[in-house]
Order: structure tokens, then C-alpha cells, then sequence
């Protein structure tokens, strides 16, 4: 029997690894994703052990010491209390990755959930999910969370303070907690649409791929199916969209601080800080320019690392 | 290349063995102007050891037929009537962890286009190795060894170490190889290939059907291959279903079919056949027209609108599939073609 020629040769191709594997090869080679990484992992070291190796504590005031421009021992200056601003900036990374992954997590499982059942049932399933979905993004997000804070946060506050006076259960005394709800819970009220609508049509694409019916051919079963063919191939764009709904969750976490409902002071987050920089942003230019900063490059980082994963995960090598 | 046909075992198409019978069966689609007939109570048969080649222009039903009978057609599309039996038993009745074992296991299929029948995030050997794991129970080293068997069995050189690649690194020949090695693997009793050239080039083509053609002696299988190619097939296949309408109108064995083509819609497959220095062409240059659209058959004979022939009964009654001559295993559906013959 006469062959065609194949181009290329035995050796280019890698030893056998997983998919894994293969995709962080791929994604070593790009630049971008390499430095949006890079610029992930410090940072998220930072959020894990930053606060312990600050040379100031976030909190202590130093008030012979205020609005300091940056120099060697304050190197982002210190603001209008006398704080250490580069050890705020620290301390905010962890608040920044706290609510970045809360908020982003619970908006995967929402929007995955909705957005699988709703592709692969399709029906009346698919007309409730897609309601909601257009529903919730008609609605001006920062709208929809200064109402919820609004007209929650001090109900459910007083109601706590009613219940702690009536039975002097602990539980019921630390209201910064609500705070903390209000803010991860309507954060991730808007922030899950965008996931269920990507999820959906990957779901719907997938299935009417070529390879799933070849596969359903083979008598492999729905599960196989499932796991094997189309989680991998909806799994790329979902780590894209994950990876800069991180970003965009820190930044949305800075413009509910500067509507007044974002995390409380005094804990540090970049958004409180950039809302309190704006206000005397002529005079002490560092306290704005530091924490929006580390905010913009947190942001672009996770776009970067997004986009490679995409590519890495994906062997075709085009998206 | 040499004619293993020689060497091959007598087909039991005279026993008349059915391994695949299909009665009556009938496909319809829900459109928003309710349901439309796309194939209309087809018969047919493959026996044991047969080549079936299936015939027809695009749209005739000829995969969505494949795929009923395995129940493999997309959601809007639904059988309504008839039965497809795989040694002899219905698979349109059958459980579905038993259909499974059917799909796959006895009947492998081969898709037309080989760049997206292909996972493209899995590996080929795992490709491979899936049905193996699955129906034969073999364990992921084992089935990785008979992954390279086979890939060195449909013709890709350096077999194991293609094992490794993703179908994006192959060329669509190879991809194709691949597609055959996959429904090879659990030693099929019947191979379903739909039109598995038709997205390849014309020298990779013939090197496909040579595949097979090799293949099906070795491994002793029947073979329904799917096609509006004619010519491609003369030297692979024993018998001709022509399609039409999602109706077989021509049945008959491949050398009765070139030698005495009875129907018209037959002979216009046939005149169209291009010429060796022609470009290929997939229209029927000698027929106007097109098939109809499911929701738009004609009442009386399917074909009448575009017939040469036609006549007043062609518009009124539909003809049925009636046997020519003494044996009658050359059949064919056309009220001229029947008369003709009873006259002569
Ligand atoms: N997924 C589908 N949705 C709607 N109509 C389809 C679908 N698949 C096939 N059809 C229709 O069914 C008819 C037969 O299709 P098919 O079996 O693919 O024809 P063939 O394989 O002979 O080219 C065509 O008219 C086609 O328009
Ligand atoms: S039955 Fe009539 S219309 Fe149909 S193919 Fe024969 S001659 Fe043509
Ligand atoms: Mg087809």
C-alpha cells in the first residue's frame, strides 16, 4: 500500500503527557502569560504572607509622620494618619484576593450550573435561565448594589443587635461579617451572567460537534462523554473568563469603596485607599498613584495569564 | 495495487445472510411548519461479508439513515416508523447500555470529515484506546499497544510514535487513517463509512478505498459505504443501493448496475460521471435541478419533477421497488423501466 509522505518527523512530537502537561509547555513559550504569572504568583504571595513581613504594622498611626512622600523607609509614603502606606498596600493585596476569589467563586458555580443546565436541557430550562441572565445584566450593576446594601445591610445590622440583646449569644455581636456578606454576595449577584452565557454556548456548541456524535458512535457512555470530550473542550475560554473575572472583581471590589459600599475601613483594600487618594490626589499624588497601580497591574496580569491559558489549553493553537 | 477479491471468501449474498436489515424506516424533522418526512420508509439490507455501496446526491438521507439506525440523529429529527435489525435484533427497540455495546463494539463508523470527527484535545492514542478500554475491557497499557497495531494496520508510518500527537499535527489523509483505525478497533462485524473521502484530496481518495477494500478482506467484515461518487467505488463494493428522496430507487449488483443502469435518475449518476480529464464535480450535469426538500416531496414518484421520462401515472402513483429479470436481484423503482423490461 503506497503512504503519503507525513510532514514533520517522529522526534518533534513530546513524550507522552497529560493535557496539563502539554498546556503549560505551551504556555511557558509565551511572554505575555509568562509575565502575567509571574506578576500572579508575587502577588499572591504577598496576599498570603505579605502582612507578616511589612516593616510597619497596617494599622499603627504615626501622626509626627503624615503624608510622607515616598522614601527609603516608607516606600509609598505614608497618608493623611501617618500609616505606612506600602504595608496598606500589602495588607490589601490579601483583602484584594480575598474578595476576588470569594466573589468570583460563587459566580463560576452560579453561572457554570445555569449556564450547563440550561445548554444541555435547553426547553423551558433554557428560557428561565436566559430571563434571569438578561434580567441581571439590564440592571445597572452599581444600582443594584448600592440598593442591596441599602436596604439590607441595616436591617439585617439591627436585627442582629435586637437578637444579641435578647439572647447575648456572641454569635450575634460581630456585625463586620454582614459587611463582608453584603459585599462578596451582591458582587457576586452581578458578576455570574457573563459565566452561565459562556458556559451555555460552549455547551451548545460542543454538543453538536462532529466528535460527540463519532464519539457517541464508539457506545461510550454519556459520562465518558461528558468528562472526556466536552468539559475539556468548554474548560479553555471558561479559565480565560475566570482568570480576568478575577482582575475585574478587584477592580469592580475599588468602585463599590468609592460608592461608599465596598470593604469597611480601617482594613485596607486597594479601593478604599484609591477612593481616599482621590480626594487629595493634587497635594499627595502617592497615595492614588500607589494603590492604582498595583490595582492596574493585578489586572492586567490576570488578562495576560487568561489569554495564555486559553491558547496553552487549547493544541490547535488558534482560539 | 493488487485486487485482494481474488483470494476473498464468496460473499453470502446468494445464502442472502442478512447481518443488517432495515424495514419501513421512516425520519421525520420538526420544522416550525410541523413535521416533514426526510427519509420515507426506506428498505434495505447489507448480508454477511457484503460491501454495500449507498448512492445518491447531497441531501438524499444517506447519513442521517446510518445514523437513525444507531440512533445517533440530532435532537429535532426522530424516527417514526420501522425497524433496523443488526443480526437480528432490533436496534431501535434495544436498551441503550446494549445499543452501546452494539455502537462500537460490532458496528464502527467512519465519519466524512476527519478535522472535526477528531477530539481535538485528546491525544490519538487515547482516541484509539477508548472503544478498547470500554468494550473490551483492556487496561490502558494494553490498550495503547494495540493503538499502535492498528495505527501501523491503516498505514501511518511511524505508528507508535503518532500515538502521541493531536489530531491537529496529522494531515487529513492521515486524520482520516486514524478515523478507520478507531473504527476498526473493537473488529467490527460491519464497518458504516460515510462518505469518508469526500473532504480528502483525489490521489488521497483512491488510496482510502484501497484501505478499506484491503482492510475488510483481512479482517473478513461487511461494509455499507456511503458516497455520490460512483465511480470511486465500482472496484470496492458488490451491491448498488441508489438513493433518492430518502427512498431507495435502484438496487442491484455493482457490474448489473454499470452494464444495464435502469433507472433515469441511475443513468444520470452514470452520464455525470466526469471524464478522467474533467475536474471533479459533485452536480449531475446531465439532471436540472435539485432533490426535494424535506416537507416539499412531490405526491407520485420523487423523481418526476426532475425526469426526462416522467408521465401522466409518475405525478399520481409512487412506484415500488420491483425485481428485473429472472432472479430479480437487479430491483429498481420506475414505472418506464418496469414496463420496458416486461415488454421486452
Ligand atoms: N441537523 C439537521 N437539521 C436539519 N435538517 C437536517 C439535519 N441533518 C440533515 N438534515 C436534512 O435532512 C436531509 C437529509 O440529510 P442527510 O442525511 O445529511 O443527506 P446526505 O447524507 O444524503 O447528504 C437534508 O435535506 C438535510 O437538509
Ligand atoms: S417512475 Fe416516472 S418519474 Fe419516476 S423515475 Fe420512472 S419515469 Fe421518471
Ligand atoms: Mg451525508
Amino acid at each position: 500500500m503506497s503512504v503519503v509522505p507525513m510532514p514533520g518527523t517522529a522526534a518533534e512530537i513530546e513524550p507522552p503527557v497529560s493535557l496539563w502537561r502539554d498546556a503549560w509547555h505551551r504556555l511557558r513559550r509565551n511572554k505575555l502569560a509568562v509575565f502575567g504569572l509571574a506578576v500572579v504568583v508575587i502577588l499572591a504571595f504577598t496576599a498570603l504572607f505579605g502582612p507578616y513581613l511589612t516593616p510597619y504594622d497596617f494599622l499603627s498611626q504615626d501622626l509626627n509622620s503624615r503624608n510622607l512622600a515616598p522614601s527609603l523607609s516608607h516606600l509609598f509614603g505614608t497618608d493623611d494618619l501617618g500609616r505606612d502606606v506600602f504595608s496598606r498596600v500589602v495588607y490589601g493585596t490579601r483583602t484584594a484576593f480575598l474578595v476576588a476569589i470569594v466573589v468570583t467563586f460563587i459566580a463560576v458555580v452560579i453561572g457554570v450550573t445555569l449556564g450547563a443546565l440550561a445548554g444541555f436541557f435547553g426547553g423551558w430550562l433554557d428560557r428561565i435561565v436566559m430571563w434571569l441572565t438578561d434580567m441581571t445584566m439590564s440592571i445597572p450593576n452599581l444600582l443594584l448594589v448600592v440598593v442591596i446594601n441599602a436596604s439590607l445591610k441595616s436591617p439585617i445590622t439591627s436585627w442582629m443587635e435586637s437578637r444579641y440583646l435578647a439572647t447575648l449569644n456572641p454569635v450575634y455581636r460581630e456585625t463586620i461579617w454582614v459587611d463582608f456578606l453584603l459585599v462578596f454576595g451582591s458582587m457576586a449577584l452581578i458578576s455570574w451572567p457573563p459565566y452561565a452565557r459562556l458556559v451555555r454556548a460552549q455547551v451548545l456548541s460542543i454538543r453538536s460537534r462532529p466528535y460527540i456524535t463519532a464519539a457517541q458512535a464508539l457506545g461510550l457512555t454519556n459520562r465518558i462523554i461528558l468528562m472526556r470530550y466536552v468539559v475539556p473542550n468548554a474548560l479553555g475560554p471558561l479559565i480565560v473568563a475566570v482568570s480576568a473575572g478575577l482582575g475585574t472583581a478587584m477592580v469592580l471590589e475599588s468602585a463599590f469603596s468609592f460608592l461608599g459600599v465596598g470593604v469597611n475601613p480601617p482594613t485596607p483594600s486597594w479601593g478604599n485607599m484609591i477612593s481616599d487618594g482621590l480626594r487629595v490626589w493634587q497635594h499627595y499624588p502617592h497615595l492614588l498613584a500607589a494603590p492604582a497601580a498595583v490595582l492596574g497591574l493585578a489586572s492586567v496580569a490576570f488578562s495576560f495569564l487568561g489569554d495564555g491559558l486559553n491558547d496553552a489549553l487549547n493544541p490547535r493553537g488558534a482560539k | 495495487m493488487m485486487m485482494a477479491n481474488d483470494i476473498r471468501p464468496e460473499p453470502s449474498a446468494k445464502t442472502g445472510e442478512r447481518l443488517l436489515d432495515v424495514k419501513g424506516l421512516t425520519i421525520e424533522i420538526d420544522t416550525r411548519n410541523g413535521p416533514a418526512t426526510i427519509v420515507d420508509g426506506i428498505d434495505l439490507h447489507v448480508n454477511k461479508g457484503e460491501t454495500l455501496g449507498i448512492v445518491g446526491e447531497s441531501g438524499c438521507g444517506k447519513s442521517l439513515t446510518m445514523l437513525s439506525m444507531m440512533r445517533l440523529l440530532p435532537n429535532k429529527i426522530k424516527v417514526t416508523k420501522g425497524e433496523a435489525n443488526f443480526a437480528g435484533r432490533d436496534l431501535q427497540k434495544m436498551s441503550n447500555s446494549d445499543l452501546r455495546k452494539v455502537r462500537g463494539g460490532d458496528v464502527g463508523f467512519i465519519f466524512q470529515d476527519p478535522m472535526t470527527s477528531l477530539n481535538p484535545v485528546m491525544r490519538i492514542g487515547q482516541q484509539l484506546a477508548e472503544p478498547l478500554i470500554y468494550h473490551r475491557g483492556m487496561s490502558k497499557a494494553e490498550a495503547r499497544k494495540r493503538a499502535g497495531e492498528l495505527l501501523k494496520l491503516v498505514g501511518i508510518p511511524g505508528a507508535e510514535d503518532r500515538l502521541d500527537a493531536y489530531p491537529h499535527e496529522l494531515s487529513g489523509g492521515m486524520r482520516q487513517r486514524v478515523m478507520i483505525a478507531i473504527g476498526l478497533a473493537c473488529n467490527p462485524q460491519l464497518l458504516i463509512a460515510d462518505e469518508p473521502t469526500t473532504a480528502l484530496d483525489v490521489t488521497i481518495q483512491a488510496q482510502i478505498v484501497d484501505l478499506v477494500k484491503d482492510l475488510r478482506d483481512k479482517l473478513g467484515m461487511s461494509v455499507v459505504w456511503i458516497t455520490h461518487d460512483l465511480a470511486l467505488i465500482a472496484g470496492l463494493v458488490d451491491r448498488i443501493n441508489v438513493l433518492y428522496a430518502g427512498t431507495v430507487v435502484e438496487d442491484a449488483p455493482v457490474d448489473a448496475l454499470f452494464a444495464n443502469p435502469s433507472h433515469p435518475y441511475t443513468q444520470g449518476l452514470l452520464a455525470s460521471i466526469p471524464k478522467l480529464s474533467d475536474e471533479r464535480s459533485t452536480r449531475l450535469s446531465s439532471i436540472g435541478g435539485t432533490p426535494p426538500e424535506p416537507g416539499r416531496r412531490p405526491k407520485g414518484c420523487p423523481f418526476a419533477p426532475r425526469c426526462p421520462l416522467a408521465e401522466a401515472i409518475c405525478h399520481e402513483r409512487v412506484p415500488s421497488l420491483e425485481g428485473l429479470g429472472q432472479n430479480g436481484a437487479h430491483r429498481v423503482a420506475c414505472f418506464v423501466a418496469q414496463r420496458k423490461l416486461e415488454a421486452a
